[in-house]
């Protein structure tokens, strides 16, 4: 690559060719003030704060989209570029209705109040327009007010290039610019928006905001923990913003090697956002009714109804969210409790097993020109997933087959996308026309690959590619740790009513975790509620209210996502710590602990 | 120091929630310090209503109505050094957002819907008329120095009076300057 040299204020600085003025100013450790600016979307050059003087141009030009010339000499800070900042503070302030006291961003986490400190805005010389703007609160989660807008377009180019869905984009011209939903729709009727939540993150103001964070505390006097989304087993780094130990708002890690600070909808709000009926307290039924106890008498009722019990009698079903952790506690309790089954997704089990070398595939995806997904739906389970897809094929015309069992969001975007069911020698034909061609073709195979029409389809698949460049297989499962725990020795099950027929089971004592329904998705399947209610006993661990609880003659309450420590393994094998954000809720307690005091 | 030599010193409250004032009251003892040197002529404090020739003009407030608009072209006349003191002197800010709505809606929705209002009527007499935006006090007189916060806390009005006794101009960085 060729390097180029810049005196940047009469540093000598090195560059590469392409590098922006901007860049290679940072990179040599030179500040130069910005507010379009984001490093990870493509230059703007809106607001005009990054202006540098370059010798030989009498205008100054803004740095974040001026191609860094070699040799140029180049000045960021001056009288001249002073003056000319402020005055564009100076027209962002007056231009709309920037009343700080009544923001949710007050306090230090607006970056134009930060700029406005920073260059001693005391007093504006325009007259304010004080537009009347709309204020869009019609979002799940998010809300939109025109009137702190400063048109950066970083919500729009976070929206089109990271998440790749391009709901948000600019409407009307000049002073009437308007920053617009879909086709100047609302985010409650936008039929493109995946509530990612990453154009919030993005807005260096208050017009883009979290509904459930806002006014709840500022960001910059919270104290941050970094750990990992257990939603999915994408597993994305979070940073959790806990004020008075509770959740003020949940970002994304932009040091996450993983999601590198995006997330989806599951993660940046399902886990906070939406109110789940916590379960804080030890209960055991008494009469017909469960009765809050102490956790001793808890403990006491279970040895009790389960004295009489052989190992082969009692059952423990497990959550796929456990840790690596409790998976050493399962094996620990192996020989008081002989029948233990991990519950996961429908035909996921076939999945688990050989988890296989760890391998970094989020590069794989960001080069991808082909993408064939095979019972796998990224754009409901693993949101982060679907957006580097839908951005692969947006900006970089990547193809993409769909192979599923129901419909996807990302259907929209697919060449081609199928039901699995009654394909022909000519649909072949069609995915190969497709793939011809393609260098750095992904299969992405989810759960219902493991069908017997899913297995064929991908032998089909397999022989689909051009010959000389196979594609990168990538396995993405559905629950958060089922490969790490299946390879640990717990037995990955998907047909439950099987499973409780397959020992001489008395008790079971179903272990939820922290799943967001508290487990009672094992209810899906028809004829789990009958096989807990043939049980004798049943013992429920859960940090959520759900119907289950009916069903339990003892209830133990977990540990939230928020409490937890420990690791989880992500479907690359990367092995990612959760860290507690939050205290114990109430007598919560560890999953692996609850296990022991119980089994061992 | 004789009072003769004291630094004369006019506020006045035009369409704020008088917040700034007591943030000025929150100088605690260096209210003190700062008698030593100045004195306090017409104040919603001193609640003297004339305001004579004086030094320095300290506003607090945006112009709502036309009254604003007389007391403080009327205090511009009588002083040297105009500070606008706070947010709504500055910006307009909270008064300011009845701006996006017309003045009939502004003035209903006051007198007439407000919910434990029965049988209310505008006003014609007495209350001075509304202008029909609310602005800050620069957009109608000049202003010598500005004192930014919602409201500005004692330590910024300290700094600033301070600076403006000792014959500068106050100057505003991160380290003390707050919108909120």
């Amino acid at each position: 690559m060729k390097t180029l040299t810049l005196t940047i204020d009469g540093k000598i600085c090195a560059g590469a060719a392409g590098q922006t003025i901007l860049e290679v100013a940072t990179a040599s450790g030179i500040e130069i003030p910005t507010l379009c600016h984001m490093k990870e979307l493509s230059p703007w050059g809106g607001c005009r704060m990054c202006i540098v003087e370059v010798g030989g141009i009498a205008k100054p030009v803004p740095s974040c989209a001026t191609p860094a010339a070699d040799g140029s000499v180049v000045v960021t800070k001056n009288e001249r570029l002073d003056r000319l900042r402020k005055l564009t503070l100076e027209l962002l302030f007056s231009e709309r209705n920037h009343i700080c006291p009544i923001c949710p961003m007050n306090k230090g986490d607006c970056e134009l109040q930060m700029s406005g400190y920073k260059f001693g805005i005391d007093g504006i010389r325009f007259p304010y327009l004080y537009p009347a703007l709309p204020v869009d609160l019609t979002g799940k989660y998010l809300g939109l007010d025109h009137n702190r807008c400063i048109l950066c377009a970083r919500c729009i180019r976070t929206c089109d290039e990271i998440e790749g869905a391009h709901t948000l984009d600019l409407g009307n011209r000049g002073v009437k610019s308007q920053v617009i939903v879909d086709l100047n729709s609302t985010f409650g009727a936008s039929t493109t928006c995946t509530h990612c939540g990453a154009c919030v993150s993005a807005c260096p103001t208050g017009a883009l905001f979290d509904k459930n964070a806002a006014f709840h505390g500022a960001l910059k006097r919270c104290a941050q923990v970094r750990t990992t989304c257990a939603e999915c087993p994408v597993g994305c780094g979070l940073v959790v913003y806990t004020m008075d130990d509770r959740i003020v708002d949940v970002f994304g890690d932009g040091d996450s090697p993983v999601n590198r600070g995006h997330l989806c909808v599951r993660g940046r709000y399902e886990t906070w956002a939406v109110k789940r009926e916590r379960l804080t307290e030890p209960m055991v039924r008494r009469n017909g009714a469960l009765a809050p106890v102490a956790w001793d008498e808890a403990l006491a009722a279970i040895r009790a109804a389960t004295r009489g019990l052989k190992s082969g009698e009692k059952g423990l079903l497990v959550s796929g969210r456990l840790t690596n952790e409790a998976a050493e506690t399962l094996a620990k309790i192996r020989p008081s409790v002989s029948s233990v089954g991990m519950y996961v997704a429908e035909n996921e089990a076939a999945m688990c097993g050989d988890p296989g070398a760890a391998r970094d595939v989020f590069p794989l995806l960001q080069e991808a020109d082909a993408f064939v997904l095979l019972g796998a739906d990224p754009a409901r389970l693993q949101g982060v997933v679907a957006a580097r897809i839908r951005v692969a094929v947006r900006k970089r015309g990547a193809k993409l087959v769909m192979l599923n069992v129901r419909s996807s969001d990302l259907d929209a975007y697919a060449d081609i996308s199928s039901r699995m069911v009654g394909l022909e020698r000519a649909f072949w034909k069609r995915v190969a026309d497709v793939l011809k061609g393609r260098r750095k073709p992904v299969l992405i195979y989810g759960p219902n690959a493991m069908t017997s029409l899913g297995v064929a389809a991908m032998e089909k698949l397999l022989k689909t590619f051009d010959a000389d460049c196979g594609p990168s297989v990538i396995g993405l499962p559905a629950t958060t740790n089922a490969l790490a725990l299946s390879a640990a020795g717990v037995e990955a099950v998907d047909d439950l009513s099987r499973w409780f027929a397959s020992a001489p089971l008395r008790a079971v004592h179903v272990c939820a975790a922290d799943e967001p329904a508290g487990g009672a998705r094992i209810l899906r399947e028809r004829e789990v509620a009958g096989c807990l209610k043939a049980m004798e006993f049943v013992v429920l661990q859960t940090a959520y209210f759900s119907r289950l609880v009916e069903l339990a003659d003892v209830v133990l309450p977990a540990l939230a996502w928020s409490e937890r420590s420990g690791t989880i393994t992500n479907f690359e094998g990367r092995k990612l710590p959760l860290r507690p954000a939050l205290t114990p809720r109430g007598q919560a307690r560890d999953d692996a602990d609850i296990l022991e005091s119980i089994y061992a | 120091m004789s009072e003769k030599l004291k630094v004369k010193v006019a506020t006045v409250w035009l369409g704020g929630c008088s917040g700034c004032h007591m943030s000025f009251l929150d100088l605690d003892e260096r209210l003190v310090e700062l008698f030593k040197l100045v004195e306090l002529t017409a104040s919603p404090i001193s609640d003297l209503k004339d305001i004579p020739p004086v030094d320095v003009g300290i506003v607090e407030g945006a112009v709502c109505n036309e009254e604003n608009a007389h007391v403080l072209k009327t205090l511009r006349k009588q002083c040297k050094v105009l500070v606008a003191l706070g947010d709504c002197a500055i910006t307009g800010n909270v008064p300011a957002l009845r701006n996006q709505k017309d003045l009939g809606e502004v003035l209903a929705r006051g007198y007439i819907e407000t919910e434990s209002t029965q049988a209310g009527e505008i006003p014609t007499e007495i209350v001075p008329p509304l202008c029909p935006k609310v602005r800050p006090i620069q957009e109608f007189v000049k202003v010598d120095a500005y004192i930014p916060g919602c409201p500005p806390d004692a330590d910024a009005i300290w700094y600033a009076l301070t600076e403006l006794l000792a014959g500068r101009k106050p100057l505003w960085n991160e380290t003390n300057v707050r919108y909120d």
